[in-house]
């Protein structure tokens, strides 16, 4: 039953805790990484701590599996914070995590170390400091982009309204059944979607100062605009309102869609003839401006940071400062497709030969990327929000209702967070 | 007794004796339940009494007394909560136990080959729940599956299941009827096979048709077991959490997520330890005292209609 979880967590919490404490005492060399270990990002890490390895025999790394799926290793990152393990050492962060485990005190500061931060993206360290001080390192940058068939529209389109008429136009005269996908699901990647919408009609989640204003009319227009889409316009179907990055690729390789939002990683896999029958008939390009907004890229992606109980942070700021080098981003580029956090990269031969997407394009959007909310209760709004949207758009709430629920909830919630700079908000 | 009577006597202390025997004897038994089942019940009600959220530990661990169970009530989401169990509970328990009594009554009339019909109807009981619900999850989710390939079939055109809050809640309810219909029949099929059938003799005789033997026999004779069902399905579907994490995820939007679920959420994926622990202790006593509530009834229906 229920009620008998807390205890299980705790026992389990503390049983983590105890056996981190007993290796870190049996092998005090041994400095310990945890990330996302499946697939291709498996196999770049692994090769790249053997090379560390080689070239620091003294230091013995392990790796920490964590679930992939990101809430579940979040969940799991904050079980073993909690209980104050000091393994494992360096940790891989979603971009929305760095503020919530700084703010924790989870993190160690690495102002001390002194790293080059100038020669990362600005956007991306950003997302790293909380408070003034930096607390990660971007290893990777994600951003979302507008897949789009070269052999159904002329060019990509130039602002929202385009964008519709092409998908229109696709499903009419070329038999298209579906003009425009994206992640509808309720989960992370719909607020990523909404953030692109939200920017292209010049609204925010969050302003300046940290206030909630996300029931602003331009915001109002944004969620009504996903909605029309799906309900008046015809051009998104009704069944987004159930996926998330896979089912959306699918859709476009099978060649059942025109457009298309989703990550970079989608790339390689849609240029797979084996797999897609769209390869060679597609680009990339960044989701369009609305009338009033920018166009708008949803900024997502891995930093590194270390754990504030370890007991060799040293050690582990030379491994994340060994992970950031270019070569690394460069083979990761590579062999898993990841945009290099440098923007000195990207004017590289090594870079434009290691990516299967075009560097002037990927460039165009990253440019254009804005980050989620920087504060430590980003996933308690996300989550808020992530319920609002999607009652919205199945049809439960007006949107204008949906967001201005969601806004009460989101200052409740900041209200009594008691955070610093939050604080101030009237 | 003479003895018991008996003041100071031996007898007394030979009494008392043998009592703190038993009780020694029940001790370890006493002191696992004690470990497992009060300590963590009592452990979850203190910690629902302070303001404890994982992933704010600058906000510490105060004492908050019962401001988590007033935020509960107060919460449109925890209360819509209580309504979707509702929902849940009443139509998936009339559908088990009116579907299981059918299969029953059929299962009881196979002569041939009863072992077998008895294993293929229980089939869908034996299956994880988890695969089930994603069986059926399959069924609905694409346009080209099973259900909504069957309803253009047919001319109509079909919702989108998981995304309409209120066709969300068919592929849910089927899924749990269809998984748990053959542990309601199984259980009413020993309840029809415990009614003498000499009863039935004496009612032909007396000119009864079938539908009278079945009211004035069946079904009264049938009571203890329908309420034993009754009662297992109803605590079930009350704490219902696999088929909707799987199915919905309790979406579109919360339209369709129970209690259990909420509070999975708010304990496991939020780690709001205190209210979620409050939600925890909400649902507990609602538990225990419909458990309480179905045990008395079931106790005076088994001791009125058991010995018949």
């Amino acid at each position: 039953m229920a009620n008998g979880r807390t205890w299980i967590l705790r026992a389990a919490a503390a049983a983590v805790a105890l056996a981190a404490g007993g290796c870190a005492r049996a092998e005090p060399h041994v400095l310990t990484f945890s990330g996302s270990l499946v697939g291709r990002e498996g196999d770049v890490i692994r090769r790249q701590l053997d090379r560390f390895r080689e070239a620091n025999p003294s230091i013995d790394i392990a790796l920490r599996a964590t679930p992939d799926a990101a809430n579940l290793r979040h969940q799991l990152y904050v079980q073993w914070l909690n209980a104050r393990a000091s393994d494992p050492d360096v940790l891989q962060l979603d971009v929305v995590w760095t503020p919530e485990f700084a703010a924790a005190g989870w993190i160690a500061g690495l102002d001390r170390f002194e790293p080059p931060v100038d020669q990362f993206f600005a956007a991306a360290v950003d997302a790293d400091r909380w408070n003034g001080s930096l607390y990660a390192l971007p290893w990777f940058v994600d951003v979302g982009m507008l897949y789009w068939r070269t052999d159904l529209a002329p060019r990509a389109p130039r602002d929202l309204d385009e964008l519709a008429q092409l998908a229109r136009r696709a499903q009419e005269e070329e038999g298209v059944p579906f003009g425009f996908v994206w992640q509808g699901a309720r989960y992370e990647g719909l607020v990523t979607v909404f953030l692109e919408y939200l920017g292209a009609l010049g609204g925010a989640i969050l302003d300046d100062r940290g206030r909630v204003v996300v029931d602003s009319t331009a915001a109002v227009r944004a969620l009504t605009y996903m909605r029309d889409a799906i309900d008046i316009d015809g051009i998104v179907p009704p069944a987004v309102l159930t996926w998330q990055e896979e089912q959306t690729r699918f859709a476009f390789q099978n060649g059942q869609a025109a457009f298309m939002r989703n990550w970079p990683y989608a790339y390689a896999l849609l240029q797979d003839p084996s797999q897609s029958k769209v390869a060679g008939r597609f680009a990339v390009a960044a989701m369009p401006a609305g009338p009033d907004g920018a166009a708008t890229a949803a900024l997502g992606g891995s930093a590194l940071a270390v754990n504030a109980y370890s007991e060799q942070p040293e050690v582990a700021y030379r491994l994340i400062d060994y992970l950031l080098q270019p070569e690394q981003m460069i083979e990761r580029a590579r062999i898993a497709g990841e945009f290099p956090t440098r923007p000195a990269l990207y004017e590289t031969r090594a870079l434009a030969d290691a990516l299967t997407i075009p560097l002037a394009d990927a460039l165009k959007v990253i440019e254009r990327a804005v980050p989620r909310p920087i504060t430590p209760v980003y996933s308690q709004l996300s989550e808020i929000l992530q319920i609002a949207l999607h009652r919205a758009l199945t049809r439960q709430q007006e949107p204008r209702a949906a967001l201005t629920e969601a806004a009460a909830g989101m200052r409740a919630l900041l209200a009594k967070v008691k955070l610093g700079p939050l604080a101030s908000t009237p | 007794m003479k003895n018991a009577r008996t003041p100071p006597g031996s007898g007394a202390s030979w009494l008392r004796e043998e009592a703190r025997l038993g009780w020694a004897l029940a001790l370890p038994a006493l002191a696992t339940i004690a470990l497992v089942a009060v300590f963590p019940i009592l452990w979850t009600f203190w910690e629902s009494l302070h303001l404890h959220d994982l992933r704010m530990p600058w906000l510490g661990r105060p004492f908050v007394g019962a401001a988590n169970y007033a935020e509960a009530f107060g919460d449109p989401r925890f209360r819509s909560a209580l309504g979707h169990t509702g929902v849940f509970m009443t139509a998936a328990v009339t559908l088990e136990l009116g579907a299981g009594l059918l299969v029953a009554l059929a299962l009881d009339r196979v002569s041939r080959g009863r072992g077998m019909v008895r294993t293929a109807v229980l089939l869908p009981w034996a299956i994880p729940t988890v695969v089930a619900a994603l069986i059926w999850r399959f069924m609905f989710e694409s346009p080209a599956g099973l259900a909504s390939a069957a309803l253009v079939r047919l001319g109509a055109a079909p919702p989108t299941w998981f995304a309409d809050a209120l066709a969300a809640w068919i592929p849910l309810v089927l899924a749990d009827v269809w998984k748990t219909t053959p542990f309601v029949a199984l259980l009413l099929l020993a309840g029809l096979q415990n009614i003498d059938k000499a009863l039935y003799e004496a009612a032909d005789v007396d000119g009864a048709g079938r539908w009278r033997q079945f009211t004035a026999i069946t079904l009264p004779l049938l009571r203890p077991a329908l309420l034993v069902a009754f009662l297992f399905r109803a605590l079930d579907a009350f704490r219902v959490f696999d088929v909707v994490y799987v199915m919905t995820g309790g979406g579109p939007g919360t339209a369709t997520e129970p209690v259990a679920l909420y509070t999975f959420s708010t304990l496991l994926q939020n780690l709001r330890f205190g209210f979620g622990s409050a939600l925890s202790v909400i649902v507990f006593v609602v538990a225990f005292f419909f458990a309480l509530a179905s045990i008395r009834v079931l106790g005076r229906g088994a001791f009125l209609d058991g010995p018949a």
